[in-house]
């Protein structure tokens, strides 16, 4: 075996395919088994390379806004996810207060604070399901009252709206204390006080919009 | 595909809130940034290193590590923690660099036959000197450069095998060409980054 | 109105001005040119909005006033674009009508509202933003962008969506989704009903949820998903046998469907409070 042999077979014999007339050759041949040696040596060296290299803080910045142009960074406080620019019309601050009343509520499944090492499944987060938020109902007033001003039209409509929130509301509710532990209750009241807060928002809107 | 080294293995414990990966994921479902900044800081390197070392240049880099966590984190919804996070991850992140050399029409791999650069055989035999090994030990930086100078097709099969892990079959299946054109390329790609380390062309600085 | 316009915008308020398109009607043609992903807005309490993806770079907006109770108010700041129809005083919902045929490049962001009117979106790539109380919403053909539409009562029908995040949020408009897939596609109605017909692909999530709304949904034999149907007071039905999962979710009461099928590649979950909830087989 000469050397433009042992190059040819080179790479198999890489991979661990390694005849005796290779190894042969290797014991005789101080270029071939050089070649061999340095290019074992670049091939482990290689593994210096992996996460080597740090990205500049600014590329997170970039990330960051980028994220939340797209909605996925969600605030807390808001639940549920009125995330990105295009719904920002947060202009009234009485709206707040129910805010925080889901707040509560839905920290059932989002704001149990974490403590290292504590693995329990999510369900088994809730705490004592006897806090029952009734939506506060003056809130209710004070929208429907600036719908009624503005577009009178739609009062008996919004009216029908509110009744039927509040009514998804107190049904996942109420399952949520048949069975404290379900997660999918505890979603369905995070979705049906999304309905809600969809409701104050286009009341909102339209009644400040004109 | 080999598991992350150093100080990121084990419980993945994260800075801070004492998060967990797991943890981590699950809050960024929710929409939580301090989760997307952990995962972030998890994997970022990761990511970044195999996007500069696959493109060659800083720029590149960030804007394709950007892209690759965004997928990811448009994604993690779906996430449902059959395979490794960070598998997940940086499959994701090998793709968008992929398609970026595509788009740019660079070859991603040559295919057997065709050569690059003024490749002729796989060893360049000087006149009259014989081959001896590479003088020194090769450290990061010297490797660095030299990857950096490989031609692209030759550099992402490095990257992909020796530096980040990747068999030769998942190569083949990211890269879209056959097993064996994956092992020869490699093969090359070694070659040329001996000569390129033993000329000392890798000096040339400035190249980022 | 004004008080919304952040300072750095330049504010272009257009009087009633033009032929007379028809008896009273108005007709307005716009032309805006815009960089890369513009971010486009179009305010419209009354009346259509339809908006279909055309050249890059330009906005061609053609605008149809029904009187001079309506007044059209147009903003542009950089790639930024705002059409609002400004109701003066005495307009209502016939006088107030504002009739909008939009072409904007492809991947546009747009965020659309209409109170009665129908928005359309059709052939876009870009974020999709539809909100109103009774508008229909029609999205046809989109890929790759996020749609999020909110309606009160106006029927929602999603055809040809993929790629992106779909969310939706109805009271009682119904819902119907048709060939919509994606990584996440979100549905919450109260009364409306959900009704899905497509293949469940893109190793997505798929989360319908209503009050009362009935939830149908169509798939064909061989969608791979990972189903949890419930209804607490309702019926659930399948035409599937899905493998029994190992299961640790407890249901009292009610009714619930939980298995995979194929290679589950897909979560759906159907739940409802009080609506039936049917997982259908396609035939063909």
């Amino acid at each position: 075996m000469n050397c433009l042999e042992f190059e040819r077979v080179l790479p198999e014999f890489l991979e661990g395919g390694q005849t005796p007339e290779e190894h042969a050759h290797l014991a005789s041949c101080p270029s071939c088994s050089n070649l061999l040696a340095d290019l074992n040596s670049i091939s482990s060296q290689a593994k210096l390379l992996i996460a080597s290299e740090e990205p500049r803080p600014a590329v997170w910045d970039v990330l960051e806004s980028r994220l939340r142009e797209e909605g996925l960074i969600r605030s807390p406080e808001f639940i549920p996810a009125k995330t990105n620019n295009f719904w920002s019309r947060w202009r009234t601050a009485w709206l707040v207060p129910v805010a925080a009343a889901l707040v509560m509520v839905a920290g059932l499944k989002l704001f149990h604070p974490f403590n290292a090492g504590d693995h329990e499944p999510i369900a088994k987060q809730a705490p004592a399901p006897a806090v029952v938020i009734t939506p506060v109902s003056r809130e209710d007033q004070v929208v429907l009252n600036s719908v009624a001003t503005r577009i009178p039209a739609q009062r008996a409509r919004y009216r029908a709206d509110l009744e039927d929130a509040n009514s998804f509301i107190r049904d996942a509710e109420q399952s949520i204390k048949d069975d404290p532990n379900d997660i999918y209750t505890q979603q369905m009241l995070i979705n049906a006080y999304a309905q809600k807060q969809m409701l104050y928002d286009l009341a909102v809107d339209r009644s400040s919009g004109q | 595909m080999r598991p992350l080294k150093g100080n990121l293995t084990g419980a993945k414990r994260l800075q801070g809130d004492k998060l967990t990966e797991a943890e981590a994921i699950e809050q960024a479902k929710l929409g939580n940034e301090a989760a997307f900044k952990a995962l972030y800081d998890l994997h970022k390197r990761r990511v970044y290193s195999l996007c500069l070392r696959m493109t060659g240049n800083t720029a590149s880099a960030e804007d394709l590590t950007q892209e690759a966590f965004l997928q990811l984190f448009r994604k993690i919804g779906t996430f449902r923690g059959e395979s490794a996070f960070s598998t997940w991850l940086h499959r994701m992140a090998v793709n968008v660099v992929l398609m970026q050399l595509r788009k740019k029409g660079l070859p991603v791999v040559p295919l057997d036959d065709a050569t690059e650069g003024d490749e002729e055989g796989s060893i360049k035999k000087e006149p009259g000197a014989p081959d001896e090994r590479l003088a020194g030990s090769i450290d990061r930086l010297r490797l660095q450069r030299a990857v950096d100078e490989l031609p692209p097709g030759y550099r992402t099969i490095f990257v992909l095998h020796d530096v980040e892990g990747y068999e030769h079959n998942e190569i083949a299946e990211l890269v879209g060409c056959s097993i064996g054109n994956s092992k020869s390329q490699l093969h090359k790609a070694r070659i040329k980054l001996r000569e390129l380390l033993r000329t000392g062309r890798a000096e040339k600085a400035g190249k980022r | 109105m004004s008080s919304r316009r952040s300072a750095a915008q330049f504010v272009m308020v257009l009087a009633l001005a033009g032929v007379a398109y028809a008896a009273g009607d108005v007709r307005k043609d716009l032309h805006f040119k815009v960089g890369k992903h513009p971010m486009i807005t179009i305010e419209n309490p009354y009346g259509p909005v339809v908006v279909r993806a055309g050249a890059a770079h330009e906005v061609l907006v053609t605008a149809i006033l029904h009187s001079d109770k309506v007044e059209l108010e147009q903003s542009q700041s950089h790639n930024r674009i705002e059409l609002v129809s400004h109701l003066l005083a005495g307009a209502d919902q016939n006088s107030g009508v504002v009739e909008y045929e939009v072409q904007v490049p492809a991947e546009a962001n747009l965020t659309l509202h209409s109170d009665n009117g129908r928005i359309h979106a059709e052939k876009l790539r870009g974020d999709l933003a539809m909100e109103g109380s009774n508008a229909t919403m029609e999205v046809v053909d989109c890929a790759g962008g996020h749609v999020h539409v909110k309606t009160l009562n106006g029927p929602v029908n999603l055809t040809n969506v993929r790629g992106g995040h779909v969310e939706v949020m109805s009271m009682g408009g119904d819902v119907v989704l048709i060939g919509v897939s994606g990584p996440l596609v979100n549905v919450n109605s109260n009364s409306g009903k959900i009704q899905y017909s497509g293949d469940f692909g893109g190793e997505g999530e798929y989360d319908f949820t209503s009050h009362t709304g009935d939830i149908e949904a169509i798939a064909p034999a061989y969608a791979s998903i990972d189903v949890f149907a419930r209804s607490n007071q309702g019926r659930v039905e399948s035409d599937f046998s899905l493998e029994p999962k190992h299961s640790s979710i407890y249901s009292k009461g009610g009714s619930a469907l939980i298995g995979t099928m194929g290679k589950a590649a897909s979560a759906v979950k159907l739940v409802s409070f009080s609506g039936k909830i049917h997982l259908k087989k396609r035939q063909n």
